[in-house]
């Protein structure tokens, strides 16, 4: 297997050639490169694939230092839709 | 309802859940894990002089202090968000909701990762992952293993599956790419070992360090490093050798290693198959900040403290109020400098509580934080200092801003951020 068709983002199956492509096509940071590929969008909200989807992005672009680029989003653990409804009472 | 809920139950959470309690507050500790303890129940290793450093050992005498306070700790309780409203802290978990005015946020480090071809195959784990497994459940990850990825704490965890009786095939570097950047350059990496070299706990990370002292001798050291290894307890650590692949079909059979040069590049040609039946990866720890992300605390990105770091002061507080930190999310450093951030951060606590008379016993407990660094036997980055430093510059800086916006309440309550 070569890196191209190595799978960074296993929940949505994102592959490192379509991540480091996108990357180089578009110089985007690391939230854009989520958006555009959907890595780290998935299941485990990005718990696994986070630091290389960050490492990728920062080929191309500054890191910003005071912001987690790669925004954190509750719940940060997986929960069942019975108890979903307790949580966030907008 | 408790005055303060901590969430972690290792070394930094259950040592001020420890020091709260004695301060006379009541204490909610919740954590994930079916065991307390966090990351300190694996840790098992021999320091210089002799002695030996047992973290289910260590665990047993915080847990007889908690149990002698009643303190309240719920384990397998894990925490999905974090909310605050109407000055109370708001923690959902997948039992029930917990209420408390402070908040002591210690859920410790994670691991990173590398990307390699094969890595998502069964039978891969992080170190962290086989430690746990091997020392805590007394289960083998394996008969065989390649661990990838060399730094003091592969070498210490190879070091205790070797213990347990696992054979450790290699220790090698990652293959560089655009995710392996640091951790799969050669001259880095024996670079970084050398710099924690006179304090490490393995007599590996020990080899050399007079030898190694200037530039010139360290570039010889790693043109010249034997390709096929230097040997610690019969382990080859490969430093100029990289996995460049794991193979496997339906789980790990085994690896493809390679002769790297000096920077990383692999040499064509070079390529081998030895057999595994399973591989550790040690990416590195980043501290674990998911949740205290979801409370609108400023970050600030320090290498030398291992990523994204809350702002935080040397008494623990964040910015936002009610809202404490200790151990691991302040940056990645050993177990004996997470109990004393624990013991701070209680202090402060119950200080900001309005108990009296502590001001003495908190200055003193921050010192101790810095003597118990200074002394450290383990040490993730070598400049961990420099990073602390400059957090305590960030969290000046910030203050000052702060005052020149609003003179008379120099830390501004965060609104709670909600999800997009
Ligand atoms: C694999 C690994 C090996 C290490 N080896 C060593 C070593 O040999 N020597 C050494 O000195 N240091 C070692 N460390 C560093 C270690 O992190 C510190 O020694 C110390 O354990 C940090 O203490 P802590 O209390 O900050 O966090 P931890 O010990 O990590 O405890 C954090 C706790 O928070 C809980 N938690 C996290 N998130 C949640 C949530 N959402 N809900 C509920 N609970 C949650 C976790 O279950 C965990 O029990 C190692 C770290 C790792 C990751």
């Amino acid at each position: 297997m070569t890196d191209k068709d190595m799978i960074i983002c296993r929940c949505e199956e994102v592959t490192y050639g379509e991540l480091v492509e996108t990357a180089n096509e578009y110089g985007c940071n690391a939230r854009e490169l989520k958006l555009r590929t959907r890595a780290g969008m998935g299941y485990c909200g990005g718990r696994t694939c986070r630091n290389m989807v960050d490492a990728v992005a920062c080929t191309v672009t500054e890191r910003d230092s005071k912001q987690v680029t790669l925004k954190y989003q509750p719940p940060v653990r997986p929960v069942h839709f019975g108890d979903l409804g307790a949580i966030g009472h907008d | 309802m408790a005055d303060l809920i901590i969430i972690g139950s290792g070394p930094a959470g259950l040592s001020a859940g420890i020091t709260a309690a004695e301060c006379g507050l009541s204490v909610l500790i919740l954590d994930e894990y079916l065991k307390p303890g966090g990351r300190l129940l694996g840790q098992l290793y021999e320091e210089p002089g002799g002695k030996w450093w047992n973290g289910i050992e260590e665990t047993r005498k915080l847990e007889k202090r908690a149990a002698a306070l009643d303190l309240d700790i719920r384990l397998g309780t894990a925490v999905s968000n974090i909310e605050k409203e109407d000055g109370l802290w708001h923690v959902y978990t997948d039992r029930e909701t917990f209420t408390a005015p402070s908040l002591l946020l210690a859920t410790g480090a994670a691991e990173s990762p590398v990307a390699i071809p094969g890595w998502t195959l069964p039978g891969v784990m992080s170190v962290g992952a086989a430690q746990v497994m091997t020392n805590v459940h007394r289960v083998k990850p394996g008969s065989r293993g390649v661990i990838i990825g060399v730094s003091v704490l592969s070498s210490a965890i190879a070091m205790e599956l070797n213990i347990a009786g696992i054979d450790v095939a290699a220790i090698a570097l990652p293959k560089m790419n655009e995710v392996n950047k640091d951790g799969a350059n050669p001259a880095g990496v024996m670079d970084s070992l050398l710099h924690v070299s006179h304090m490490a706990p393995s007599k590996f990370v020990q080899f050399g360090s007079k030898l190694m002292q200037n530039d010139f001798m360290k570039k010889l050291g790693i043109t010249f490093y034997p390709k096929g290894g230097v040997k610690m307890w019969g382990i080859p650590v490969m430093l100029r050798k990289a996995v460049i692949e794991i193979c496997g079909t339906e789980q790990v059979e085994g690896v493809i290693l390679a002769t790297v040069t000096t920077n990383g590049q692999v040499v064509p040609g070079s390529e081998q198959r030895i057999d595994a039946d399973f591989v550790c990866i040690a990416g590195g720890l980043y501290p674990l900040a998911e949740l205290i992300g979801l409370t609108g605390c400023p970050f600030h990105h320090i290498d030398e403290l291992g990523g994204y770091v809350p702002l935080h002061n040397e008494q623990m507080e964040t910015p936002v109020d009610g809202l404490y930190v200790a151990g691991n999310i302040t940056g990645i450093e050993g177990a004996k400098v997470a109990m004393s951030q624990g013991v701070a951060a209680a202090l402060s606590i119950a200080r900001n509580f309005g108990r009296q008379g502590l001001d003495d016993i908190l200055r003193e407990a921050v010192e101790y934080v810095g003597e118990t660094r200074r002394k450290a036997h383990i040490q993730f980055h070598p400049e961990v200092a420099e990073g602390r430093r400059k957090m305590q510059q960030y969290w000046e800086e910030y203050e000052a801003a702060q005052e020149r916006i609003a003179p008379e309440e120099p830390v501004v309550e965060k609104e709670v951020l909600q999800g997009v």
